[in-house]
């Protein structure tokens, strides 16, 4: 009796398989985060975006741009800094009620990749159309490119490779050597911010027309398929969760 | 059964467990998929799906559903072979449609102000529902690529029909003969009106023809069986679980 009710105490003291206060938190400081964004450019756009040669354009904008890179390096550095000092180096003899628990870690950090692809390749990929469709640009540094593609990209990319780095430094699964989809997952949507270069390079020839579908535009169609190689993640963690839960399930 | 050989502590938390991966697979996929799909189609096609003076009887009909084949055809290849779900083409387009349609009202409306009924997306779901149907029915590649994307291609514009009709109809308006969509398209004037003016406002049999969109539509079918293929492989290559070696060199 004695010992059951030790056992009992230790279930209740031991950490949940699935935070779920970090699950809906990471989801919702993306979306109370993307709706203050959405909230500021839909001001400062048309206020203070119009004229890259204005001064408020470098107060609202160009500032915001300077800021932005500067905390995304840093948030960069540590994030995976931290899961990499603090690697489990004996993580092949983890016990299998652990190697859930990681999984669960691990879906927490996919959730928030794939949150965050979404705000940066639909959200503010389709707005930036509108934008560029509205307002005639005079400066590659365009209110909707600071927020597409020097804030949503970059806070996608580290959210991937977060998620990569926690997987390759806590499960099991992924000590056979470097999962080839993951990597596509995680580096494809990363080359479209070097593909911005190309963009840019285009668009100099100021004026052109602003057609969507224009060619200079299919790097980041190709670079964006590769969001496709998350079904390949997925296809590795259901073994390996199947795995895990297969005889309890049977 | 004891604790370091057991991941679970009782059948209970398995099955709880596993729903819970479920919905979190889910998500992820939708999101996923919903990011891939939207930048590839938005650049592909995009202009045709934004406005409806570019949503014509020829080229949008021709386009769209060849660019928009694609995700359904490798979400298939994951999902059906691999687990039997056969909703492969329809959650991709579900997922897109959701994307443009949070987009179109929060930002082409809440931040640059057209309307709403000036730059709606396209209606893909009937095409897609067709492809899982197909699929699901025959579980035959080569039967969905021949049937389902001659169905996609097909049923594109007549899914599309009820919503863009009453704006295809014509109007004078200065002496000149347009649709109404054309109309719209003429009072917001955008930074890409010279190339729809160079591309899509050319042919004269385009504006009140009566054949040019069903020959567009099985031209467009026929492509569909096209990339419907080359799109399964591509399905079946981003689904691979291969690793690289650490050791490889």
């Amino acid at each position: 009796m004695a010992a059951t009710t030790e056992s009992v105490k230790a279930d209740a003291a031991e950490a949940p398989l699935l935070n779920k206060t970090n699950l809906i938190a990471g989801f919702m400081l993306y979306l109370v985060f993307y709706s203050f964004i959405r909230w500021y450019e839909g001001v400062y756009g048309w206020s203070a975006g119009l004229d890259s040669f204005a001064p408020e354009f470098e107060t609202y904008w160009m500032n915001m741009l300077y800021i932005e890179m500067v905390i995304e390096v840093l948030l960069f550095s540590a994030i995976n800094g931290y899961l990499w000092k603090t690697r489990d180096r004996k993580v092949m003899s983890i016990t299998p009620r652990e190697e859930l628990r990681r999984h669960f870690t691990h879906w927490t950090w996919l959730v928030m990749y794939g949150w965050a692809i979404y705000w940066g390749a639909s959200y503010f990929t389709e707005q930036d159309g509108t934008w560029h469709q509205t307002i005639v640009r005079d400066t590659d540094f365009t209110p909707s490119h600071i927020i597409e593609f020097y804030l949503s990209y970059p806070i996608y990319i580290i959210t991937g490779t977060a998620s990569f780095m926690y997987a390759k430094t806590r499960l099991p699964t992924y000590q056979e050597g470097l999962h080839l989809m993951y990597l596509v997952a995680v580096v494809g949507p990363f080359m479209i911010l070097p593909n911005v270069g190309l963009n840019e390079w285009g668009h100099t020839f100021w004026f052109m027309e602003e057609l969507f579908v224009a060619p200079l535009h299919y790097g980041f169609v190709f670079f964006g398929w590769a969001a496709l190689a998350v079904l390949g993640v997925v296809n590795t963690e259901v073994m390996s969760i199947t795995k895990l839960l297969k005889k309890d399930l049977a | 059964m004891s604790a370091s050989q057991s991941a679970v502590r009782s059948r209970a938390e398995a099955v709880q467990a596993s729903r819970t991966f479920d919905w979190m697979i889910l998500f992820v996929v939708f999101t996923a998929i919903l990011g891939g799909y939207h930048i590839h189609y938005m650049l592909t096609g995009g202009d045709w799906d934004f406005w409806t003076d570019w949503k014509d009887r020829r080229l949008w009909v021709t386009v769209a559903p060849i660019v928009a084949i694609t995700f359904p055809a490798a979400a298939q290849a994951c999902l059906w072979y691999r687990y039997r779900l056969p909703f492969g083409a329809v959650v991709s387009v579900l997922a897109l449609m959701l994307g443009e349609w949070i987009n179109r009202y929060m930002n082409f409306w809440g931040w640059t102000y057209f309307p709403v009924n000036f730059c709606f997306p396209s209606n893909l779901i009937p095409g897609a529902i067709v492809l899982d149907v197909v699929l699901m029915l025959s579980s035959s590649v080569t039967l969905t690529a021949v049937v389902g994307g001659l169905g996609f291609g097909l049923l594109f514009y007549p899914g599309n029909w009820p919503i863009i009709a009453p704006l295809h109809v014509p109007v004078e308006y200065n002496g000149m003969m347009m649709t109404l969509a054309d109309l719209q398209g003429y009072h917001y004037v955008r930074t890409g009106t010279p190339e729809y003016i160079r591309m899509v406002e050319k042919g004269t049999l385009r504006t009140f023809g009566k054949d040019v969109a069903p020959v567009s539509a099985f031209f467009s079918g026929f492509v569909s069986i096209i990339i419907y293929f080359l799109w399964h492989f591509f399905g079946k290559w981003f689904s691979k679980t291969d690793f690289i070696a650490d050791d490889a060199s």
